[in-house]
C-alpha cells in the first residue's frame, strides 16, 4: 500500500518524502476536523446530564 | 498474489489502524481540551463585552430614573435585599453567565450557556432548557463534561457540603452554598433537577441550583448530583462576593 504509493510519486526521493509528508499531515488534518469531532460524541463521555439522552 | 505481499499489506493495515487509534487518543485526551479551552474563553469574553456595553446603556439610561432631587446616592446594601429582576428568556446556545466554584481551583471559571446539546456542552456548562433561571426561583440546574473538552467538572467529587458555587449573569453576584452532594444516580432520574429536588432533603420552594456530571469519569452509566441553595446576592458595583476573594 505504502510502497504503491511511493512508487508512483512524482520527483526523486526527496521530493517524495517532502509530498509524503504533506500528505500524511493533510490526513491528520482532515481526522481532526472532520472525523474524529463526528466520532467522540459516539463515545459516552458526552452523557452528563439526566434527562436527553 | 505472493505470501510477501499479502504479510506486506497486512502489517501495514495494522500499523495504520494503531495509528489510528493513537490518534484518536490524542484528540480525545488533549485536543478536544485544547479546543474547549479556547472556546470557553471566547464566550467569557463575548460575555465581558456584551456586559460592558449593557452596564454602559444601563449608565446612560439610570441618571433620569435614579437620582433624585435630593442627590441622595443609594447605598449598595439597600439594594442587596431586593431580589433580582427576572432576565428575559435565554438564547439557545448562547453564554449568559460565568460560573466560579472555588474549590475546584481558584481560577476555576466556565461560561453557562443556554441548553445541554452536544455542541453546547463542548463550549462551556449548559443550562438545562425549562429549569429555573438564574438567581429565581426555581431549581437553577447546570451540566458539565467531566472529562475531555476542558474537564470543567474533573474534581466535582470533592465538593461538600458549605462549598460556594458563584455566579454572575454581569448585574449581579449570586452566592450558592452546596448543601448535599455529590449524590450518585441514574441518568433517568429527571427529579433532581425538579423546581424542588425531594432527594436533596429541601421540602419548599426555594432559589435551588443542581450541578450535574457523568459517572464514573470515564463512563455513563451514573450522575453525580450537587444540590446548593441561593445564599446571598450582590449588585457587581458592589465587588466580588466574599466567597471569591482571597
Amino acid at each position: 500500500m505504502y510502497g504503491f504509493i511511493w512508487r508512483h510519486l512524482p520527483g526523486n526521493a526527496w521530493v517524495k518524502a517532502l509530498i509524503s509528508l504533506v500528505l500524511v499531515l493533510a490526513v491528520v488534518y482532515v481526522l481532526f476536523q472532520y472525523v474524529f469531532p463526528w466520532a467522540e460524541p459516539l463515545l459516552p463521555f458526552n452523557d452528563v446530564t439526566v434527562n436527553n439522552q | 498474489m505472493s505470501v510477501r505481499v499479502l504479510v506486506r499489506t497486512v502489517s501495514e493495515l495494522c500499523i495504520t489502524i494503531g495509528t489510528l487509534i493513537v490518534l484518536f487518543v490524542v484528540y480525545v485526551l488533549f485536543w478536544t481540551g485544547v479546543k474547549a479551552d479556547s472556546e470557553m474563553n471566547h464566550q467569557i469574553d463575548q460575555l465581558q463585552k456584551q456586559w460592558s456595553k449593557g452596564s454602559v446603556a444601563q449608565q446612560s439610561k439610570a441618571p433620569p430614573t435614579t437620582t433624585p432631587a435630593t442627590g441622595n446616592p443609594k447605598t449598595p446594601t439597600a439594594r442587596t435585599t431586593e431580589s433580582p429582576k427576572a432576565p428575559g428568556p435565554y438564547a439557545y446556545g448562547k453564554p449568559f453567565a460565568v460560573m466560579y466554584i472555588p474549590r475546584l481551583g481558584f481560577t476555576w471559571n466556565k461560561p453557562v450557556l443556554e441548553g445541554t446539546g452536544t455542541s453546547v456542552l463542548q463550549k462551556g456548562l449548559g443550562h438545562y432548557r425549562g429549569t429555573a433561571q438564574l438567581g429565581q426561583e426555581g431549581n437553577f440546574a447546570v451540566a458539565g463534561h467531566r472529562r475531555t473538552y476542558g474537564d470543567p467538572f474533573k474534581d466535582f467529587p470533592q465538593l461538600r457540603r458549605g462549598d460556594a458555587v458563584v455566579l454572575t449573569d454581569g448585574t449581579t453576584w449570586f452566592t450558592y452554598r452546596i448543601d448535599k452532594g455529590p449524590y450518585k444516580t441514574v441518568p433517568t432520574d429527571v427529579e433532581v433537577i425538579d423546581p424542588v429536588p425531594r432527594k436533596s432533603g429541601y421540602t419548599a420552594p426555594g432559589r435551588y441550583l443542581t450541578l450535574t456530571t457523568c459517572d464514573p469519569e470515564w463512563g455513563h452509566s451514573h450522575r453525580l448530583i450537587v444540590w446548593a441553595h441561593l445564599d446571598s446576592t450582590q449588585p457587581v458595583e458592589a465587588g466580588k462576593p466574599q466567597a471569591l476573594r482571597r
